[in-house]
């Protein structure tokens, strides 16, 4: 029985022509975005190459060890162009220093060539599916049980002895089918034309992702194919109906995830919060400093501001000093590089080196501290925004859909959160690597006229791969949320069918 | 007669539920906008003012000793915030507020601090994405009401308006009367219009109302007069999609597949196409890499200097304050010159060829009127690009007024050995402040009119032509 509505229901929907159209306009974007953003991706591709590159020889420029620059970039995400999330906003290069901890904001960008361009924002895979076939969707919903109710076509079905939970059941299998299929070809079209760029090659576990990624977007579709037909079971009329389900499409889809973050951007003020972080900063930064003058004192280490020039070459390359309270910034250090000693002034070498020792030292404790205040603070005014708008635009089903396939790409916050993790780590090696040659209180620090320093022993960086399981668990509440979503709908739906009369 | 039909429609139309949701999204994307933007234009002028008070204080310093002007320079030059940035908001944000005439500070380089570059305007940029981990999202200004809500209430109010007519057989009985077919078209027409522009009109005086009344705005003349342009403007756009939607309507057998190709149509026209061809025209017209921007620049600097060296820049010792000027003195002045007009004009270039970038993808967006109404919309606001190019070209204006200045100044003292812009060989007089040309940016109606101008006469085309195809449709089509 179940088979021959199911079979009705879904020639009816295959013959429309609205199945010709969504297919159609559906491969039209998908392969213009796809040629699009693989474009997009070999070009990000190639500045992460060329960042690598000029990175690595910084290192090797350095003489001395207080002359290092480290720098580690992220890669772009190939998974990107399914939901490119926050993967190309952010940040995705790095100042490794022992003096200063860094977190994402601190991230800045290379190879932003045309800044301007962030006017236009940008298009991924799931955008197409999210915007398209939620519309699709419910047009192919909102008739449903209204429509065949005019044609009373209903009626005629329910004289024969079947039971309304199986109408009900055949029209949603067959329009998910039809839905999944133009879904299906979308993302195998999109695969197809990823594959034979050449540029990017896919792991096992970035195919689950992408799996993943189908899974949600189909238990996506479903709710709103589930909301259509809400909306066509209490609707008397289709015209009715169709007025109802595209009013809930433009809230649901443009206005309500959009009003929020708009709003809740304004209402939710960071700067108090970053004000009294500033001031407890720049206490540490005080008692560093009285430490720094008590050092010169000891040490007879004549200038305050830096040492007397006791050689010759490329004395003092940087001194960096930033307060700002954006990010809760502020650090400050200075590079050495003598070619050479004057004899004269052999004897000031050692006074120098426990010079820096101390210093050196008390500017890490002060970066350590800094840390926890900074880490506090910015979790507490831009982390936490970012969770208050998260959790209040999940009452809307595509922006769960959006978060959760950010998730599975990898792209989403605690995706590249995962990269200032690595840099972290990765400073921690850097000091570990520092202290165990006795860098800081060196003559290398200084001057490398007895000899450069190698750099070939240094720690490498490692990006901390992403871990699909964890990314799961990541994703699972919100589909737990999606699902929860349908059964509520289809409930809904169910009981108002059963008792409504035909 | 035609008043006759636009009034039934208007009437059909009020008393449907469709009129009701669509006031209601109207509502609510205008008092949200209202909350938004609350003191937001207050905050804004404010620091404006604070900016422009803190470097005028500055200059002000710098002035009592003229060399030190010299290396200073006008300091950064800010752009005036608009009031109307609720209608538009323009993507302000990755647009900078300021330009900023700064020295080349090489202090940690190869070359002694007489090299150190006096003044050059730069222009620094802004990327507010980096701290940015909320969800992408849209603005909830006028321009989104404009642009997306009303050519949605556009199609909801067409997609049924001949077809479903047809269907119910309204449509032959209407024509059977002696009313020619253009005049019903007009009165449907007509009649959409007034049904989408009155709820529109009565959302965009709740918003001005919740603004005004809280104190966060204050208009002058010129300002609604900008207003109401904007509205006209938002009038035009719905025109275009009243008319498709009543063409499409016109050739649909039935009103369902009438709606599907509308949806279609309205969903890569406006929501696709305007997001999509940023990336595509990076592709298009590729700018210098940052990576070459910043080898490019320094190659640069090297170049000048290396071709003064040359010249014997570093020979012989010499005292800067002789008159007539050493030849090594006025060698110095010819070279701070050069290299500071040099990187400017370099800099300039630079961002000359990201403009024009933006400039390409946003004529390639244009194919969408979602993007034309945007524009129109952001230059009678005062707002985005086209608000950010005329800042851009006062600057260009400003700075060799500035210069002038300074050697006007210089000039004038007869002490001073006049090596143009060698510091220790200028004057060395105090600079009365008041005497000193300021930058004030300004912007007036008729530019914004101007830039308006392309985009709403490309709004225009469009629906003179729409309107074109839909009158010889409607005229052939069978009823």
């Amino acid at each position: 029985m179940f088979l021959t509505l199911f079979r009705r229901e879904l020639l009816a929907n295959l013959m429309t022509l609205r199945f010709f159209v969504v297919v159609v306009t559906c491969l039209i974007l998908v392969i213009t975005s796809t040629i699009v953003l693989l474009q997009d991706y070999k070009h990000r591709l190639a500045v992460y190459d060329t960042a690598v590159k000029t990175h690595r020889e910084d290192i090797a420029d350095a003489m001395t060890y207080s002359k290092l620059r480290l720098y580690v970039d992220r890669p772009p995400n190939p998974l990107s162009i399914f939901n490119q999330g926050l993967d190309k906003r952010l940040g995705n290069t790095v100042h490794v220093h022992h003096q200063f901890v860094p977190t994402l904001l601190d991230a800045l960008q290379h190879g932003v060539d045309n800044p301007f361009l962030n006017l236009f924002s940008g298009m991924d895979l799931v955008f197409i599916f999210q915007v398209v076939l939620s519309l699709m969707a419910l047009l192919f919903a909102y008739d449903a049980i209204a429509g065949e109710r005019e044609a009373h076509t209903l009626r005629l079905m329910a004289t024969n002895p079947v039971p309304r939970s199986l109408i009900l059941l055949a029209k949603y299998a067959s329009a998910m089918v039809c839905l999944t299929l133009s879904l299906i070809i979308s993302v195998l079209l999109a695969l197809f034309l990823i594959m034979t760029s050449g540029l990017i090659a896919f792991s096992g576990e970035d195919f689950l992702r992408i799996f993943g990624i189908l899974l949600v977007s189909v238990i996506y579709l479903s709710t709103f194919y589930l909301i259509g037909l809400l909306i066509s079971t209490v609707s008397r009329r289709t015209a009715t109906a169709l007025v109802f389900v595209m009013f809930a499409w433009v809230m649901l889809v443009l206005v309500y995830p959009s009003l929020t973050v708009a709003t809740l951007d304004r209402l939710i003020g960071v700067e108090e919060k970053l004000k009294t972080a500033v001031s407890e900063i720049e206490q540490f930064w005080d008692r560093y400093d009285a430490d720094e003058r008590a050092s010169v004192k000891k040490n007879a280490v004549r200038a305050y501001s830096y040492p007397t020039r006791i050689g010759h070459g490329d004395h003092l390359k940087y001194s960096g000093g930033y307060n700002g309270q954006t990010l809760l910034h502020h650090r400050y250090w200075w590079t050495y590089s003598y070619d050479s000693i004057d004899e004269n002034k052999e004897q000031e070498v050692a006074n120098l080196q426990s010079h820096s020792q101390l210093l050196e030292s008390s500017r890490l404790r002060a970066a350590e501290k800094t840390w926890l205040v900074r880490k506090r603070a910015l979790d507490q005014t831009y982390g936490r925004k970012a969770q208050v708008v998260q959790m209040a635009i999940r009452l809307s089903p595509p922006a769960i859909y959006d978060l959760a396939t950010e998730a599975l790409a990898g792209t989403d916050l605690r995706g590249i959160e995962r990269f200032a993790e690595s840099s972290r780590q990765y400073r921690r090696a850097l000091i570990e690597y520092l202290h165990e040659k006795n860098a800081f209180s060196s003559r290398q620090w200084f001057s490398h006229d007895k000899g450069r320093v190698s750099w070939d022993d240094l720690p490498q960086f490692s990006y901390l791969q992403a871990d699909l399981g964890s990314d799961m668990i990541d994703v699972v509440p919100d589909l737990i949320l999606l699902l929860a979503i349908n059964l509520a709908i289809s409930m809904s739906v169910f009981l108002t069918f059963r008792r409504q009369a035909l | 007669m035609i008043i006759s039909i636009a009034k039934r429609e208007l009437y059909d139309n009020m008393m449907s539920l469709r009129f009701a949701l669509a006031v209601l999204l109207m509502l609510i994307a205008m008092v949200a906008n209202a909350v938004v933007f609350l003191g937001e234009y207050n905050e804004q002028i404010s620091n404006y003012r604070r900016s422009i008070a803190q470097e005028h204080k500055e200059m002000e310093l710098h002035a009592e000793n003229f060399p030190t002007l010299v290396l200073y320079g006008p300091g950064e030059l800010h752009k005036m915030p608009s009031p109307l940035s609720f209608c538009a908001n323009g993507g302000e944000a990755f647009l900078s507020k300021n330009t900023d005439g700064r020295p080349l500070e090489r202090w940690w380089g190869d070359y002694p601090a007489r090299f150190n570059g006096i003044w050059r305007m730069t222009y620094p940029q802004s990327n507010p994405n980096l701290w940015n981990f909320l969800p992408e999202s849209t603005q909830m200004d006028w321009a989104f009401l404009i642009g997306v809500v009303l050519s949605f209430a556009a199609i909801l109010f067409t997609f049924d308006a001949i077809s479903g007519e047809r269907a119910r057989g309204t449509l032959r009985l209407t024509l059977a009367n002696s009313v020619p077919r253009h005049v019903v078209l007009g009165g449907k027409f007509l009649g959409a219009l007034m049904s989408i522009g009155l709820p529109f009109l009565m959302s965009v005086l709740v918003n001005l109302f919740l603004l005004y009344s809280s104190g966060s705005l204050r208009l002058d003349t010129t300002d609604w007069v900008r207003l109401g342009a904007i509205v006209l403007v938002g009038f035009v756009y719905t025109a275009i999609f009243i008319t498709l939607g009543l063409l499409i309507s016109s050739r649909a057998r039935q009103s369902s597949s009438s709606l599907m190709v509308l949806t279609l149509i309205w969903v890569v026209w406006v929501i696709l196409v305007p997001n999509t061809v940023g990336l595509a025209a990076k592709g298009l017209k590729p700018a210098m890499t940052s990576d070459e921007f910043r080898q490019r620049r320094e190659a640069l600097y090297q170049q000048v200097t290396q071709k003064y060296l040359d010249r014997g820049l570093l020979d012989s010792y010499f005292d800067p304050r002789e008159i007539p000027p050493a030849k090594i003195t006025l060698l110095w002045g010819e070279y701070h010159l050069e290299e500071s007009l040099n990187d400017e004009r370099f800099l300039e270039e630079h961002l000359r060829a990201q403009l024009d970038q933006v400039a390409v993808a946003r004529s390639l967006a244009r194919l969408s009127p979602t993007a034309a109404v945007q524009y129109a919309i952001e230059s009678l606001a005062g707002t985005g690009f086209s608000r950010h190019l005329q800042f851009l070209s006062q600057v260009k204006v400003y700075v060799p007024e500035f210069r002038e200045f300074l050697a006007d100044i210089d000039r004038a003292d007869p002490e001073s050995p006049h090596a143009l812009f060698f510091r220790p060989a200028m004057s060395w007089e105090p600079v009365p402040f008041e005497t000193i040309p300021k930058f004030e940016d300004r912007y007036s109606f008729d530019d914004s009119l101007n830039d308006a101008t392309v985009d709403t006469l490309l709004l225009m085309l469009v629906f003179v032509v729409l309107s074109a195809a839909l009158f010889l449709s409607f005229l052939r089509v069978d009823i």
